[in-house]
Formats: structure tokens, C-alpha cells, sequence
């Protein structure tokens, strides 16, 4: 690289820093006049129409520096300036690089210029002289910018973001003039928030987050003045003579009033918090409660996180219930708890997975599952929320599905079936016996075996009577040989062809002459219907015969007919109704869990609704507030009304809050007014005690 | 490819329509557990019809006995041949009952013997493993049936592949439920059916 390319970049490099001081000069001014006007705001106050000449005042400084910079240093453009500016930083070039810049040097000069230039080091003075000739710039503008971050970041930012407000330095004017109190608010918000300082002149209102710092600077028109938060009061800093008194107090958990009360003069303000809310938890995974069957396996576990600030931490938590009756013992567990560091996040998802084999469960145990997140609320919290909780239970041995299934009652004949089986049975055994009893142990075991099969009869025959008619008839008994009258005691002993005509008596009695029952041309109704039974009812007869003379190897002939005629009897009960059966559609996408879950409430509580009276109390006090006060009066009565909506109605302390904007700013608050009355009243409905139409004259 | 659709075979004798709240409990049950296509609703075909070869798998239940015409009987035997799958199930829960006897005579005479299906089959593992073999069904448990469990299915196969599968179980009782109820079981007793069905279609 020659002399002459050296100087080209040389030059470049000063050209560079010739922009980066014009720059930092730019910024040091533009700094320097936001920061004079934030002091003066912060120590004096300083009228909205001055404030609102920061930002352009700053922005021609910022210009001017710039030019000012570019034009002290205009000699860059041209290369023998810059030699000279090297010749004058490094006196052993001797001039050479001015020489070379000569457009008449040539021949042997130039080369012996050259060497002289190649022999000097150059580059390091060089670059001591930039660096030098930035520096104070950088200082300054470094300077400038630390005082605007100390300065108050309210007055930084009424400088920065002039609004409308109050004069609190020069004398009231305006609507100002015409109020006692002038206020001027400067709301903090709490750092976890991420929100901007705000300031607010002369509100009627104050909303801001749970927890703000809300500075309020106050000139009174009297000498005396006292501020109330709600019940509490609050220390007022300053004199009247200074002209400007100040208080402070962190936004609180409820709406309340702060009253001013001044000599003379009152106001009140509403405070109204914006709360941070708990984080909303969605438990996804496991989506419905459930029994298992065995305690094993793994449960996946998934939960949506969200929050309107930010999340700081989300965990699953597990309780399990051991025991029964009134011995129950518990144990808890906290699963993939998470610090959500690094940037603010509103919402997170979280999935882990339960192992049930490591929880050693036992039948009959119950695990609780919840999802649970806390906020970054460091104000007022942290806000903690929970999902909704989800139960497995693990089943006990021998339990039955959860369902309770009622099975019809057997047929009527079934226990008459068991029963005569069993008679069988005994009848047989009796029988296997008999080579090895005596005669008149045969015979009284077999009157036993008797007993209990006219016992038997006498329910057949109850069955048979009970379908004809209302009233068992037949053979009715309520214990082994008792009979409660006459008739009873006549019908115990009725022969089978006596119990027929009795039961063809009955059938005619309850079906009609005119309407017979349907039978075969040559059976009666009764026999028709209970064939099966009769012919039951005619073996047991004889079986009880022989049982009653001690034969039961003769009895059991007639005990096995009376059981398959029974058999017959419940094969002929049965009754099946055919038709068009119903048609069920399944929802799929139901069943595969695959429906819309936009509308899916998820488990989340909703807050009761306010009570009718309360209502009825707001409306009944707008009234009042509209028919008794004008001015600045029914101002503060309707804001003491909104406070007292806020939450429960909020569409009536919307309303509200527009009337009180439009009183304040002297227009029309018909319309708003209108719109609160509406909203405290309810909708219109029709009155029940109005006449039909066709009832009018 | 169409969707399956659970198919209730229709016979001229019995009460074929004895269960009607099975096609949709079943359906419920295949949308639950597979992603096979399925339609929301069963549809009814007669066994003597042609329509009945539309169908891979079809349900056949009763009380009563069943006397097949012959267009059923050569109907079903060649639905069976060309590969269809009939699963007849005993709406009795009795031993020998009518149903029993009349409809293994048809199917014999129709297809040939049931034999015994081993409960290592295929078709207690190709979805949910019953490692016992078929579920037992409460109604052979609850008192007023039986109080006898049918330890095996029988089936008549083609090709070693079953094409009838034939039941004693009562599960038309079992699963003739609608299917919301069914959350109100702590295990799902229709999970047999998928195995059924998914045998049906993949064999």
C-alpha cells in the first residue's frame, strides 16, 4: 500500500468519526433540553402549553448539534486537510504526505517521498486523536441521558407525552380558575406489570393496576386542606405557600373515594384498582374422572397456563386418600414444579406424566390431580390459581361396576321350580335311606317332605288364582297348616277338579259373559293359560299322596312331572315385543373427544350474580343523585355511585363514568345518563296484570 | 374406502330385533377406542338378501328359535364363503335353551358344525387381550340367569379364518344399553365387540 492509498483510507476513517460525533452531539442536545424540561417540571411544574414545546424544543437541539458538528468539520472532504490534519499529528513525515497530495510532484521525488513515508508509523497518533475528539461527545451525551433516567419518570414522561391538564406553577385559567382544587395525578405502575409511568391531569378518576404508586400533586385554593382515602387519612406534604402540595398512596384493593376537603372548597376522585387476576388453570390431561380397575400404568398430565401479566411459576400437585369409614390417611406431592423465568410469559403449557406404580396405591385409594400457577405479582400477591380437580379411584376387590343393575324379578314360578327340585332331591335321598331306617321313621320323614310339597301346591296355586283375579284364592295359607276361616279351610281342601271349577268361577267373574278370554275350542280360560301349572299342581297333589302314606319312591314319579310341567310354565312366560326398534345416531365426534372445546367452560367458576336489591338500591339513588344535586355536586354523587357499581354492574358504571366526563367537561350527559338509567333498570318487561287484546273495549 | 357399518341381520322366524340399542352402543364403542371410520347408526339387512354381502360383519340375536328359510340358508352360506363374518349371540342366558338349539341346528345345516374356539385365538388378542378368553357377562353371574359361565365361544371357520362366531354369553343383554350410560360403568363391557369387529375386518 503506497502513501496516497493510506491517506484514502486515513480520510475515510476520519469521515467516520466526524458522523459519530455529530450523532452523539445530536443526542447529548436532544437530552439536554427533555432533561431541562423534566427538572422543571419535577421542581416547579410547568404548563401544559410549555410542556407540550419539549419535544419539538429537543428536536431542533438534536438538529442543530448535527449540523453545528458536520459544518465545524467540513475540511474532511478534502484529502491535502487531511494530510495536513496528519502532518500536524505526526511532525517526522516532514511534510511528505502534504508533497505527495501536490499534484506537480513526479520522478524521483515521489519515490523518495514515499520511502519517508514508509518509513513513519503514523497510524497510532492518528488514531489517539479520534479517539480524543470523540470522547467528549460520548461524556455528554452519556452525561445528558443518566440525568433524564434519575429525573422523575412521571415528569419525564408528562414532558415526553404532554396532555391537557392543569397549570399547577402559573394561576388557575380556564376551567382550572372556576375549581377549588386543581390535581394533577402521576400513576407508578408495579414494575412486574411491564406498564409505562402515566400522569393524569385533573381526573375525576384514577384507574390503574392493584398495588401503583399514585402521586398526586394538589394545589388547594385555601390554606387548610386534608385528604381521606375511603376512611383513612392521608399525610398531605407541602404548604400553600408553596403553592403545590403532594401525597402519595399505593392504588388498594377496592374502590374507594378520595375526598379533598379544602378551605373551602370539596372534591372527591374516585380510586378505582384495576386488580391483577390469578392465573387461569386448564387441567387438558386427564380430561374426565375415572376408576381404575388396577393401579398401574402412567397418566399423562397436561395443563393450559394463562395470566394477563405474566407467569412465574406452574407445578401439579397430587393428593392421596387411603382408609374407609372414619380412618383415612393422606399423602401429597408436588410433580414438574417450573420457575417460568427469562421473558414475561402469559401463557405456558405444561405436560408431564404421573407413574402409578411409584405411588404404590392400594385398592380402594383415591388420587386427587390439580393443575396450579402463580403469578409475578410482587405488589399485591403472588395471585395463585388452581384448576378444576380430577379423581382417580382405584376399585376394591370384588366391587362391583359402579353402575347399580336391577335385574327383573324371576318368574313367579322360578322359586316354585328350586323348590320342587330340591323336594326331589330330598325325596331321593329319603329313598337311597329307606333299607336303613325303620318304618316308621320313613314315614315320618316322608309326612314332612309332604307337608312342605302341599306347602308348595298351595303357592302354585296362588299363582294361578292371582292372574284371574284380585285375590289369591286357591289353597291360600300363611303357614304350613294354618288357615285363618271357613272358607279357607274348606278350599285347603279342594280336590283338582273342585279347584277348576272354582278357577273357571273366577274367569267368568273377572272376564265378562260378553267378553270371554281367547282359548281353545275345547279348554276353559283357566286351563288355557295355566296348563303348565295345573298339570303341576295335579302331580304335586299326588305326590303328596304318596309322601303322606310314606311312599316316596312312589311320590317321585309325580314330583319330577310337577318339574318339568313348571319348566314348561317359565318357557311359556316369556313375552317379546317386536316392532320397529329405535334408532340411536352416535356422536362421533364425542365419543372420539373431538368436539369444539371454544365453548368448553372447563371447570372455571363463575361469579354469583349481584342480588335484585342491590340493583333496586343503585337505581334508587341515581334518582336521588339526579332530582337533589347539580354541579359539582351531582359530579361527586355520581362518582360515589359508579364506585359502588364497579364489579357487580359494570355497563352502569360505564354509563356513569361518561355522565361524569361530560358534566365535567360542561356538555350534554343526557345521553349517558340515559344509557346508566337503562342499564340499573333491567330490561323492559311486560306487566302480567295488562288485559289480553281481546279483552279491551 | 366406506365406512363400516354395524349390521343387524333380519330372519324371517324369532325376534331378531331383541337388542336394539346394540348397533349404536357398538358404534360408540369403535369410535372410542379405533380410529376406524364408523357410521353413527347400524343399519338392518335381511339374511336372505343380497344386500347382506354389502356388509363384512353382521349381528344376529334372539330369544326364539330360528327356523331359516332356504334363501337364508344359502344366503348365509355363501356370505360366509366369500368371506363374511356373522356373529350370532344367544339372547337367552339359559342352558340348552330354544334359541340355543334351533339356531345351532341351522347353522349346522347351513355351514356345518361350531366348533370349540380356543380362548388363544386371535380374536381375543388382535385389539384388547382377554387373556381368559371371552368376558364373562353379568348376566351370567346375577342369579336369575344360569349361574353357569360358558367358559368358551364356538365358530365355524373358513380357511382358518373364523366366519361365524357363535355365543351363549348374552351379550346382546350386556350391551343393549344406550351408549351414554356407558360413563357409568367403571370398565367398559362393550370392548369385546372391537375385538369382534376389528377381526372381522382385518382377517
Amino acid at each position: 500500500m503506497n502513501a496516497r492509498e493510506r491517506l484514502r483510507r486515513a480520510r475515510a476513517v476520519l469521515i467516520a468519526g466526524v458522523v459519530v460525533r455529530a450523532v452523539l452531539g445530536a443526542v447529548a442536545a436532544g437530552a439536554a433540553v427533555l432533561g431541562l424540561f423534566a427538572a422543571l417540571e419535577a421542581g416547579i411544574g410547568l404548563p401544559a402549553t410549555v410542556r407540550t414545546l419539549a419535544l419539538p424544543l429537543a428536536g431542533l437541539a438534536t438538529l442543530a448539534a448535527l449540523a453545528w458538528v458536520a459544518w465545524r468539520s467540513r475540511a474532511v472532504r478534502s484529502r491535502e486537510a487531511v494530510a495536513l490534519w496528519v502532518e500536524a499529528r505526526v511532525p517526522s513525515l516532514r511534510y511528505a504526505l502534504v508533497t505527495l497530495e501536490d499534484a506537480r510532484t513526479a520522478g524521483a521525488a515521489v519515490e523518495a517521498l514515499e520511502a519517508r513515508v514508509e518509513g513513519t508509523a503514523w497510524r497510532r497518533p492518528v488514531s489517539r486523536a479520534l479517539a480524543r475528539a470523540l470522547a467528549g461527545p460520548a461524556a455528554l451525551a452519556a452525561g445528558t441521558i443518566v440525568v433524564l433516567a434519575l429525573l422523575p419518570p412521571a415528569a419525564v414522561a408528562r414532558v415526553g407525552r404532554p396532555r391537557e391538564g392543569a397549570d399547577l406553577a402559573g394561576p388557575p385559567r380556564g376551567r382550572a380558575a372556576r375549581a377549588p382544587i386543581v390535581i394533577s395525578v402521576a400513576v407508578t405502575p408495579p414494575a412486574y406489570t411491564g406498564e409505562r409511568p402515566f400522569t393524569l391531569d385533573d381526573p375525576a378518576l384514577v384507574a390503574a393496576v392493584t398495588g401503583s404508586r399514585v402521586a398526586i400533586a394538589v394545589r388547594g385554593a385555601g390554606a387548610r386542606l386534608a385528604a381521606r382515602l375511603g376512611d383513612s387519612g392521608l399525610a398531605v406534604e407541602g404548604t400553600a405557600g408553596g403553592a403545590r402540595r403532594t401525597l402519595t398512596f399505593a392504588m388498594p384493593a377496592r374502590p374507594v373515594a378520595l375526598r379533598f376537603l379544602a378551605d373551602p372548597g370539596e372534591r372527591i376522585v374516585a380510586i378505582e384498582p384495576r386488580p391483577d387476576s390469578a392465573p387461569t388453570v386448564t387441567l387438558t390431561l386427564p380430561e374426565r374422572d375415572s376408576v381404575l380397575r388396577a393401579a398401574g400404568g402412567v397418566v399423562p398430565l397436561a395443563a393450559e397456563v394463562t395470566d394477563d401479566y405474566g407467569l412465574a411459576a406452574a407445578w401439579f400437585e397430587f393428593i392421596i386418600s387411603s382408609g374407609e369409614r372414619e380412618s383415612f390417611t393422606f399423602r401429597s406431592g408436588v410433580l414438574a414444579r417450573a420457575a417460568l423465568d427469562g421473558a414475561p410469559s402469559r401463557r405456558a403449557d405444561r405436560r408431564t406424566t404421573l407413574s402409578l406404580d411409584s405411588l404404590r396405591l392400594r385398592p380402594g385409594d383415591v388420587i386427587h390431580l390439580r393443575a396450579v400457577a402463580t403469578d409475578r405479582n410482587d405488589a399485591t400477591g403472588p395471585g395463585r390459581g388452581v384448576s378444576a380437580t380430577r379423581t382417580f379411584r382405584v376399585a376394591r376387590a370384588g366391587e362391583y361396576d359402579s353402575i347399580a343393575v336391577e335385574g327383573l324379578p324371576p318368574f313367579e314360578g322360578d322359586t316354585a321350580a328350586i323348590s320342587q327340585r330340591m323336594l326331589i332331591m330330598l325325596a331321593e335321598a329319603l329313598e337311597r335311606r329307606r333299607p336303613r331306617l325303620a318304618r316308621d321313621v320313613t314315614v315320618r320323614e316322608a309326612r314332612d317332605l309332604g307337608r312342605d310339597q302341599a306347602r308348595l301346591r298351595r303357592r302354585v296355586s296362588d299363582i294361578i288364582f292371582a292372574r284371574l283375579g284380585d285375590e289369591p284364592s286357591g289353597e291360600h295359607a300363611h303357614a304350613p297348616g294354618e288357615v285363618h276361616d271357613e272358607d279357607e279351610a274348606r278350599r285347603a281342601n279342594l280336590t283338582p277338579e273342585q279347584l277348576l271349577a272354582a278357577a273357571d268361577s273366577a274367569t267368568t267373574l273377572a272376564a265378562g259373559a260378553e267378553r270371554p278370554l281367547d282359548f281353545a275350542a275345547d279348554e276353559t280360560p283357566v286351563v288355557a293359560i295355566n296348563r303348565p301349572l295345573l298339570e303341576a299342581y295335579n302331580a304335586m297333589w299326588e305326590a303328596g299322596r304318596w309322601l303322606e302314606i310314606g311312599e316316596p319312591d312312589d311320590a317321585l314319579p309325580h314330583m319330577r312331572a310337577a318339574l318339568a310341567a313348571i319348566q314348561r310354565a317359565r318357557q311359556a312366560e316369556r313375552l317379546y315385543l317386536r316392532g320397529r326398534p329405535p334408532t340411536v345416531v352416535v356422536d362421533l365426534a364425542a365419543a372420539r373427544l373431538a368436539g369444539d372445546r371454544s365453548r368448553a367452560r372447563g371447570g372455571r367458576r363463575e361469579p354469583r350474580g349481584a342480588p335484585a336489591w342491590h340493583r333496586a338500591r343503585l337505581a334508587a339513588r341515581l334518582d336521588a343523585a339526579l332530582g337533589a344535586a347539580s354541579g359539582t355536586a351531582l359530579v361527586d354523587s355520581l362518582l360515589l355511585l359508579r364506585l359502588d357499581a364497579l364489579g357487580r354492574w359494570p355497563a352502569f358504571a360505564a354509563a356513569l363514568g361518561r355522565a361524569v366526563a361530560d358534566l365535567r367537561a360542561g356538555r350534554d350527559a343526557t345521553f349517558a345518563l340515559v344509557r346508566a338509567r337503562e342499564a340499573v333498570a333491567g330490561e323492559s318487561r311486560a306487566s302480567p296484570g295488562l288485559p289480553a287484546w281481546e279483552m279491551l273495549p | 374406502m366406506s365406512r363400516f357399518v354395524f349390521a343387524t341381520a333380519r330372519y324371517e322366524s324369532g325376534d331378531w330385533d331383541s337388542a336394539p340399542l346394540v348397533p349404536a352402543n357398538i358404534a360408540d364403542t369403535i369410535a372410542r377406542y379405533t380410529s376406524i371410520e364408523v357410521a353413527p347408526s347400524g343399519a338392518i339387512v335381511p339374511l336372505g338378501s343380497p344386500d347382506l354381502f354389502r356388509y363384512p360383519f353382521a349381528f344376529f340375536t334372539g330369544h326364539l328359535p330360528v327356523r331359516f328359510t332356504d334363501a337364508e340358508r344359502a344366503n348365509l352360506a355363501a356370505y360366509v364363503e366369500r368371506g363374511g363374518f356373522l356373529f350370532v349371540d344367544d339372547h337367552n342366558h339359559d342352558v340348552d335353551g330354544q334359541f340355543h338349539r334351533t339356531a345351532t341346528e341351522e347353522l349346522h345345516r347351513a355351514l356345518g358344525p361350531l366348533r370349540r374356539l380356543p380362548n388363544t385365538h386371535a380374536l381375543y388378542s388382535c385389539f384388547f387381550t382377554f387373556e381368559e378368553g371371552p368376558p364373562t357377562t353379568s348376566h351370567e353371574l346375577n342369579g336369575w340367569g344360569d349361574n353357569l359361565v360358558h367358559r368358551y365361544l364356538n365358530a365355524v371357520e373358513r380357511d382358518g379364518r373364523v366366519g361365524v362366531l357363535y355365543s351363549n354369553k348374552d351379550y346382546s343383554s350386556e350391551w343393549n344399553y344406550h351408549p351414554q350410560s356407558k360413563r357409568l360403568f367403571a370398565v367398559d363391557n362393550t370392548r369385546f365387540a372391537v375385538n369382534v369387529i376389528v377381526y372381522a375386518l382385518t382377517r
